[in-house]
């Protein structure tokens, strides 16, 4: 077997020259595209696609700037980290003339501060950070508002995700300040409202928040969405509430990266994923929204009206999406957060 | 008294395998998130023998491991065979400059091949991710290998060269006989540090080149689903294969 797998690497190896012409080297999460979609996409229109996984967003980044935005044709980064490698001159425009899908974008997604105008990004999915609830626990009416979570009958019980942007967004929203704030002094003031938050804390969760829900550990905290999704398709008790405050909210980008080889090809397949039966595809295999407005026409209607997948357009407004705040405040969170974790 | 060691091996055992064990029941669970028993199934091993990108990942770190682990074995071996018969300049420097590969920090590795293979023009992928992998296995395999050639007999090789034994008939019928167990072990140990390895991984391979890890990784995003139980479980019966044969290999001959 090994052999055998060996002479095809180098079988492959050889063949990527033979296809040089006609290819399009997609750098993404695992399985962030459904099956089939790839393939389709390559008998449809011949070009070959080699797909790459990170880990996250940050090993993307870092092997990006090395190679100097070389290497791969479309990536797939987080809301701040485009607005970093656009700044950065890591990203290739994109060309609106070539991408006839463009019309069945939500507006209320495009032209955001992380990337005015979309010049170099298209949202692909989006999701939003929020409030689990197990009702079987804790009476999801009784929790409307981040401020709930500070209720010292909470003690010792909550889950927080492990992300310091979002914890400090609870803070942010429930001081009434901006999520994307730069000043030291809203800074400092979020540290001290969330040193009030740790005896509530139990735990910080890095990767699979809706692990601890569904195992009963924990019964309130923060959630994403998709996380939320797959949680309540297991046990219908678990809840997701966007606070009164804001939630928070994040896209992942289809953006070309500065040194790509193959740009008209990664044009073409920007244009493919944009198309509403594959936006349609993709919500239902991965459980994250689509910014896809016919796409989500197509889907049926228990995934449509979904209100954990697709919340109610006055939440987006009132929610906030994150992006790139530089590197002296990220340090000065870091900081912060370090010191909140350790319990000084 | 015997009870209390007795209990102490049994927890030792419980806190080793009990985990394992529960990933191999849970690779037969009917139920996608393992926290409660629904019923005997196959059906992720069924999900994942059709999952094709994740057992090209799959083959892809298999092929990697072994021809890492061969190369570093072979090299590795040759190399403490130098530093234990001969003297030659650099001795020291060449010994030492092993250790600060090990030690190295992985991150500190991967940028550096990264950056080297950008400069010398090496396409990422299989090569660049080949050549990595035999440079962080060897420092194990020379260190295995020249721990038991040093509480090595040396009466033995002027025994040998006494009754008029050549150089090559030494290495084959002498020593390499000898430290076979710690050549099997070199071997052993390469493989697993190759399959395992992530950060240097991520940085060297290129995108036609996906290893298993890197891909198990990256899934999280979506949630790792229960084929990763099944994989783990098929890997977990492929170690036990190998450490089977190692020890066979290495009982025939100390018996011998």
């Amino acid at each position: 077997m090994t052999i055998r797998t060996l002479s095809a690497s180098l079988l492959f190896l050889f063949s990527l020259s033979a296809f040089a012409g006609g290819k399009v080297v997609v750098y993404n999460w695992a399985e962030y595209i459904p099956d089939g979609v790839l393939d389709d996409f390559t008998k449809e229109t011949g070009i070959q696609v080699e797909y790459s996984t990170y880990e996250n967003n940050e090993v993307m980044y870092a092997k990006l700037q090395l190679q100097k935005g070389k290497g791969y044709d479309v990536v797939v980064p987080s809301t701040y980290l485009v607005s970093k490698m656009r700044n950065e001159g890591l990203l290739h425009p994109l060309d609106k003339t070539k991408l006839t899908n463009l019309k069945h974008l939500d507006p209320d997604l495009l032209d955001k501060p992380y990337d005015p105008g979309n010049q170099f990004s298209l949202p692909y999915l989006w999701g939003s950070t929020a409030i689990g609830v197990n009702s079987e626990a804790v009476d999801p009416k009784t929790i409307t508002a981040w401020q709930d979570l500070w209720d010292p009958k909470w003690q010792g019980k909550l889950l927080l995700t492990d992300d310091v942007r979002e914890v400090f967004h609870m803070a942010y929203k429930v001081l009434g300040f901006s999520t994307n704030t730069t000043d030291p002094e809203q800074i400092r003031q979020a540290y001290e409202k969330l040193q009030t938050l740790m005896p509530n804390v139990l735990v910080f969760n890095a990767d699979a928040p809706r692990e601890p829900f569904l195992a009963g550990d924990v019964n309130l905290g923060m959630i994403w969405s998709g996380e939320a999704a797959m949680a309540n398709a297991e046990n219908p008790a678990i809840h997701y509430v966007y606070p009164s405050e804001g939630a928070g909210f994040w896209i992942d980008s289809l953006v070309i990266p500065a040194g790509a080889e193959n740009v008209a090809n990664a044009h073409a397949f920007i244009d493919y994923m944009l198309r509403p039966e594959v936006a349609a595809k993709t919500v239902e295999a991965i459980g994250y929204a689509s910014p896809n407005l016919a796409g989500k026409a197509l889907l049926d209607e228990a995934t449509r009206t979904n209100p954990i997948i697709f919340p109610a357009e006055d939440v987006i407004r009132n929610g906030e999406f994150q992006q790139d705040i530089g590197p002296a405040a990220v340090e000065l969170l870091n900081g912060y957060w370090e010191k909140l974790k350790t319990g000084r | 008294m015997k009870i209390f060691n007795r209990s102490l091996v049994v927890l030792l055992f419980l806190i080793l395998y009990l985990p394992i064990g529960v990933l191999v029941v849970n690779s037969f669970n009917a139920s996608r998130y393992g926290h409660s028993w629904k019923g005997f199934s196959l059906q992720w091993y069924e999900k994942l023998w059709h999952n094709e990108a994740l057992m090209q990942a799959f083959f892809n770190s298999l092929t990697i491991a072994t021809l890492a682990a061969t190369i570093a074995t072979i090299l590795g071996t040759l190399m403490a065979l130098a530093i234990y018969r001969y003297r030659f300049r650099f001795k020291a420097m060449a010994t030492g400059m092993l250790f600060v590969v090990m030690m190295s920090p992985d991150i500190v590795l991967a940028i550096t091949f990264l950056v080297i293979f950008l400069a010398v023009g090496i396409t990422l992928g299989f090569w660049s991710l080949l050549i990595a992998h035999i440079t962080f296995c060897l420092p194990f395999v020379v260190i295995t290998v020249y721990a038991q050639l040093k509480d090595f007999d040396p009466n033995l090789l002027e025994a040998a060269q006494d009754l008029g034994a050549s150089e090559s008939r030494i290495l084959l019928r002498i020593i390499l006989p000898l430290v076979l167990q710690a050549v099997v072990a070199g071997w052993l140990l390469s493989f697993t540090l190759s399959l395992d390895d992530v950060i240097i991984s991520s940085f060297v391979t290129g995108p036609g080149y996906e290893i298993l890890p890197i891909r198990i990784f990256s899934m999280v995003k979506v949630g790792v689903s229960p084929e990763v139980n099944a994989l783990a479980a098929l890997l977990l019966a492929l170690s036990l294969l190998l450490v089977t044969i190692a020890t066979l290999l290495t009982r025939n001959k100390a018996k011998s």
